[in-house]
C-alpha cells in the first residue's frame, strides 16, 4: 500500500545552527516499521522541516507525536544548557 | 600494554571530566566524574584504581503506585520531563560553569534496557554533544556497573555477580571480555522480587526489593523455612516458576483459602505462614541459588573475590550469605557497594565511558549512537584491561 497520509511540520528555531543540530539529533534513529511510516528531516535556514508519510492516520499520529516529544527535549536542552 | 593516558585531557588540564547519563529503566541518573592523569596508568592494568572523584551523582526514580509496574512509555515520559533539569543540577553541583570547555566526554547508556527510556536520554545526550562540541561515548549498562564496582571497592579481578531488575548474570573477565558464566534463563531476580511485591501490593518506594527485605527481617520463624522450588540449571537459573509458586501461596493467604494446608493449620484452621515468612523464604531461596552458581564460577576461574553489583546487590542479606560462602572458601572476600552506586546511576556510566574514551574509543558519527534493547555484556571489547 502506498504511504498516502502525510503531514509537514515547520518548527522555527532561533538560529540556523540550532535547526541543523535538531536535524542531526533526530536523524540517526531508525523507524520501527519502515514499510508503514517514513520521516524526513531537513533544516531550511533556522527552520526545521519534518515531512511525515504514513500508511494510515493512526500510525501517522503516533509517529508525529513521538517526534514532537523528542523535539521538546532538544529545545529544552538548547534553552537551558547552552 | 594498556595505556590509559593515550588521549590527553582537553584544555591542557591535568584531569579528565566526564558527564554520564543513565536511563535504561525507571531510574534517571546523571553524574559527573573526574579522573586525574596518573603516571602508572601509562603502563599496566590499573583500571580498577583511577583515583576517580565523584563531583556529582543525582538521580530521579519513576515510582509507580503499589501493585503496579513501570511501563516503557510512562517511564520514557518521566525521563523526558526530568532529563534536562537533572543534567543542569548535576553540572551545578559539580561546579562546571562552561561545559563546552570543562568536559572531555559525554557518556550515555547504549543498552541493554527498555527502548523508549533509553531513547529519551540519548536525544538529550546528542543535543548536549552538538551544543558543546564534546564527544559522545556509548556505554554498555552492565559494564558500567562492573567498572564502577571495581573502582569503588578496588577489587582487581573479581567474579562479578550482577543482579538487578533486568539482569542476573555471573561474570568473570578473560581475554579482553567480561564473559558470562551463568545467567537467568527467564526473568531477572529483581523482576521476580518486584513482581512479588506487586502481588503483595506493597509500596514501590524507595524500591520494592527494599521493602521485601524489611518485611523478611520481621519473619518470626526463620528456623522453619518454607520450601520453594529450587531451580539451578547447571550454571544458570530459572525464576519464573518460583514466582508463580509463591504468588499462588500469597493469593491463597489473602483469599483465606483454608484448603491450602501448607498455609493453614489442619486442626486450628489458623494461618501458619505470614507475609513476612513468604518474603523471608523467597529471599533465602533465591539468594541461595545465586550463591551456589557464584561459588561454582569462583572455582572455575580460581578466584577468591566476589563483587556484587546491580540494584539487588544492596540487599544486606544477599551480601551476608555471600560473605559466609566466601569465608568458607579459603578466606575469600565479598565486595559490595551501597545504594549510591549499586542502584543505576549516572556516575557509573561516566566512569566506564571515560575508561573507554581514554583508550581512544568514542563516537565518530551519530549513527553509532542508536540505542539497543539487547546488548550483551560480552559484546564489549574491554580495551582498558590486560
Amino acid at each position: 500500500m502506498a504511504l498516502e497520509h502525510s503531514l509537514d511540520l515547520q518548527i522555527p528555531f532561533e538560529t540556523p545552527q540550532q535547526a541543523q543540530i535538531a536535524v542531526k539529533v533526530l536523524k540517526p534513529d531508525p523507524i520501527l516499521r519502515p514499510d508503514d511510516f517514513e520521516v524526513d528531516y531537513v533544516s531550511n535556514g533556522s527552520v526545521l522541516e519534518v515531512k511525515f508519510r504514513s500508511i494510515d492516520d493512526r500510525v501517522l499520529r503516533v509517529g508525529v507525536s513521538s517526534v514532537i516529544n523528542s523535539v521538546k527535549t532538544v529545545v529544552e536542552a538548547m534553552d537551558e544548557l547552552s | 600494554m594498556v595505556n590509559l593516558n593515550a588521549v590527553a585531557p582537553g584544555g591542557g588540564r591535568e584531569y579528565y571530566v566526564a558527564l554520564g547519563l543513565e536511563g535504561s529503566a525507571n531510574k534517571l541518573g546523571v553524574g559527573v566524574v573526574k579522573h586525574p592523569v596518573v603516571g602508572k596508568h601509562e603502563g599496566g592494568d590499573f583500571s580498577y584504581d583511577c583515583e576517580s572523584q565523584i563531583l556529582s551523582n543525582v538521580r530521579d526514580t519513576y515510582i509507580t503506585p503499589a501493585g503496579e509496574g513501570f511501563l516503557p512509555r510512562d517511564t520514557a515520559r518521566h525521563h523526558k520531563n526530568w532529563c534536562v533539569r537533572l543534567i543542569k543540577q548535576a553540572l551545578e553541583e559539580a561546579g562546571i560553569q562552561n561545559a563546552a570547555k570543562d568536559l572531555d566526554v559525554i557518556c550515555f547508556t547504549k543498552g541493554p534496557g527498555m527502548g523508549a527510556p533509553l531513547h529519551s536520554v540519548v536525544v538529550a545526550a546528542r543535543t548536549c554533544s552538538l551544543l558543546w562540541g564534546v564527544p559522545l561515548v556509548g556505554v554498555n549498562h552492565c559494564v558500567g556497573h562492573i567498572e564502577m564496582g571495581r573502582e569503588i571497592t578496588k577489587a582487581v579481578d573479581p567474579v562479578v555477580l550482577y543482579v538487578s531488575g533486568g539482569n542476573t548474570q555471573v561474570i568473570a573477565y578473560s581475554e579482553k571480555r567480561y564473559r558470562i558464566f551463568g545467567e537467568t534463563l527467564d526473568i531477572a531476580i529483581g523482576n521476580c522480587l518486584d513482581r512479588f511485591a506487586r502481588t503483595l501490593r506493597i509500596s514501590n518506594y524507595p524500591s520494592p526489593g527494599y521493602n521485601i527485605e524489611q518485611l523478611a527481617l520481621n519473619c518470626k520463624k526463620k528456623d522453619t523455612l518454607l520450601e520453594l522450588p529450587y531451580t539451578v540449571k547447571g550454571m544458570d537459573l530459572s525464576m519464573s516458576g518460583i514466582l508463580a509458586y509463591i504468588d499462588n501461596l500469597a493469593k491463597d493467604l489473602f483469599r483465606d483459602n483454608r484448603k491450602n494446608r501448607q498455609l493453614f493449620d489442619r486442626d486450628s484452621d489458623e494461618a501458619k505462614i505470614s507475609v513476612e515468612d513468604l518474603c523471608f523464604a523467597l529471599q533465602e531461596n533465591l539468594f541461595a541459588m545465586l550463591v551456589e552458581i557464584t561459588e561454582r564460577a569462583m572455582a572455575h576461574v580460581n578466584s577468591n573475590q566476589v563483587l556484587i553489583v546491580g540494584g539487588v546487590g544492596c540487599n544486606l542479606r544477599l551480601q551476608e550469605m555471600m560473605q559466609q560462602m566466601c569465608q568458607d572458601r579459603a578466606n575469600g572476600q565479598v565486595h559490595a557497594t551501597d545504594e549510591r552506586f549499586c542502584i543505576d546511576n549516572g556516575v557509573m556510566i561516566a566512569h566506564a565511558g571515560l575508561l573507554q574514551y581514554r583508550m581512544g574509543d568514542f563516537v565518530k558519527d551519530l549513527s553509532e549512537t542508536v540505542v539497543t534493547q539487547k546488548f550483551r555484556t560480552d559484546e564489549v571489547y574491554v580495551a582498558w584491561r590486560e
